[in-house]
């Protein structure tokens, strides 16, 4: 979820989609919500972007009320449109590395003292971004596929390569139904669906650990790819 | 009960009024009617839905600026001139009109929700629950507003939700 990053045109572009059929970030009446995203713009929507300028001024207009309006305030990410990749970590990553740079220029201290105090707080600093990058969960992209495995021929023994194939454990690999389809002159292929996780496994891995089981397996092919 | 009469006894659920009044009607085209203390009897459903506004001292409905006022009075004539008995043909200028309107407002008079938006709202509720999925997205600013409405509380009291689909189906250009 999340906007990306609201000081960018492509941040505000979410924004004014995510607003085409809303009034409001969340629910049907201003909120702690319209007030969290609309301190992370920076200057007005472009009149271009015509539900995020409507939006903007509508929620202008109660700027003097902001503190009464229901709800809590969560962290960016947790508002707008599903599917977006949370930007707020890497913002803040950029904010944390841009002051650490700030501690390098310190005119007026003394060298040894101010160091071991620098460095202290670069620690704390760096300490509390990966606390926090800890706690936020990131959003894993998973596809769904579908396997055809092809034996030699009509005699074998599908059930064993079925155990085969099912053997290989992979870190972001979860193997799911199958069933055997006849292919014609009695022969039968595994066809069998798992879900992956993208960063972590890909159809090439999958495919060589899967032909490695030569005495069951000819070949292997991707019947289906679905991102999920 | 006839339309006119079921939406005014809505608002006065809207309003929180206690004592709900007795109309009735007058004429063929049954404009509703309300008989005062004063033997002066009060016609006409904007006539009444501002007096019942009056009536529960909420007068910030009817606009908080002398411009919003304004445009509210606008509006709620534009509902019984022109909205009230539209043909299917005027149906379609008025959801253009409006959808133009609302591009950069977010209720029918000023920031607030006001009596405009009532009363559009019960005005354009036929026409709305009529139209086909394609034709809720063609005015996708009509529709946004009326979805922000029609989830307000207590308005809805006599008509049925319209399902306004979130996933924008027909990605034409549209605004």
């Amino acid at each position: 979820m999340g906007f990306g990053d609201l000081k960018a045109p492509s941040g505000l572009k979410v924004l004014n989609e995510f607003l085409l059929d809303r009034s409001y970030i969340e629910g049907h009446v201003p909120s702690q919500a319209d007030v969290a995203v609309f301190e992370a713009i920076a200057t007005p929507p472009p009149s271009d972007l015509c539900h995020a300028l409507r939006w903007f001024n509508h929620i202008k207009s109660y700027q003097s009320q902001k503190n009464n309006l229901p709800g809590v305030k969560k962290p960016l990410g947790q508002y707008g449109p599903a599917g977006v990749a949370d930007a707020t970590a890497a913002i803040a990553k950029k904010a944390v590395d841009e002051d650490e740079d700030d501690d390098d220029v310190d005119l007026f201290g003394s060298d040894d003292e101010d160091d071991a105090e620098a460095a202290r707080l670069k620690e704390e600093r760096v300490a509390a971004y990966a606390a926090k990058k800890a706690n936020k969960p990131a959003l894993i992209a998973k596809s769904s596929i579908l396997l055809d495995v092809k034996p030699w021929d009509d005699e074998t023994d599908m059930a064993k390569l079925e155990e085969c194939v099912r053997s290989i454990q992979m870190d972001g690999l979860v193997w799911g139904q199958s069933k055997l389809v006849p292919v014609g002159y009695g022969i039968k292929k595994l066809q069998i669906n798992c879900v992956v996780e993208d960063d972590k496994v890909g159809t090439d891995i999958l495919e060589e650990q899967i032909t490695a089981f030569e005495d069951f397996v000819q070949s292997m092919d991707v019947a289906a790819f679905n991102k999920i | 009960m006839n339309m006119a009469l079921r939406e005014l006894s809505s608002l006065e659920k809207y309003l929180g009024l206690k004592k709900p009044n007795k109309y009735s009607t007058r004429g063929d085209k049954k404009v509703p009617l309300l008989q005062t203390n004063n033997g002066q009897p009060m016609v006409g459903l904007v006539t009444i839905a501002c007096h019942l506004v009056k009536e529960a001292k909420r007068p910030e409905l009817l606009g908080c600026t002398a411009e919003d006022r304004a445009v509210v009075h606008q509006w709620l004539e534009y509902r019984v001139s022109k909205l009230d008995s539209c043909s299917k043909e005027d149906s379609r200028t008025i959801l253009k009109d409006l959808n133009l309107y609302l591009q950069d407002k977010v209720c029918m008079a000023g920031n607030h929700f006001t009596l405009a938006d009532v009363l559009i709202y019960n005005g354009i509720h036929p026409i709305i629950v009529d139209l086909t999925f394609q034709e809720k997205e063609q005015y996708m600013n009509v529709t946004r507003w009326f979805d922000h409405i029609q989830h307000c509380a207590g308005i809805r009291h006599h008509l049925p939700p319209v399902v306004v689909l979130r996933n924008r189906i027909y990605t034409s250009k549209h605004h």
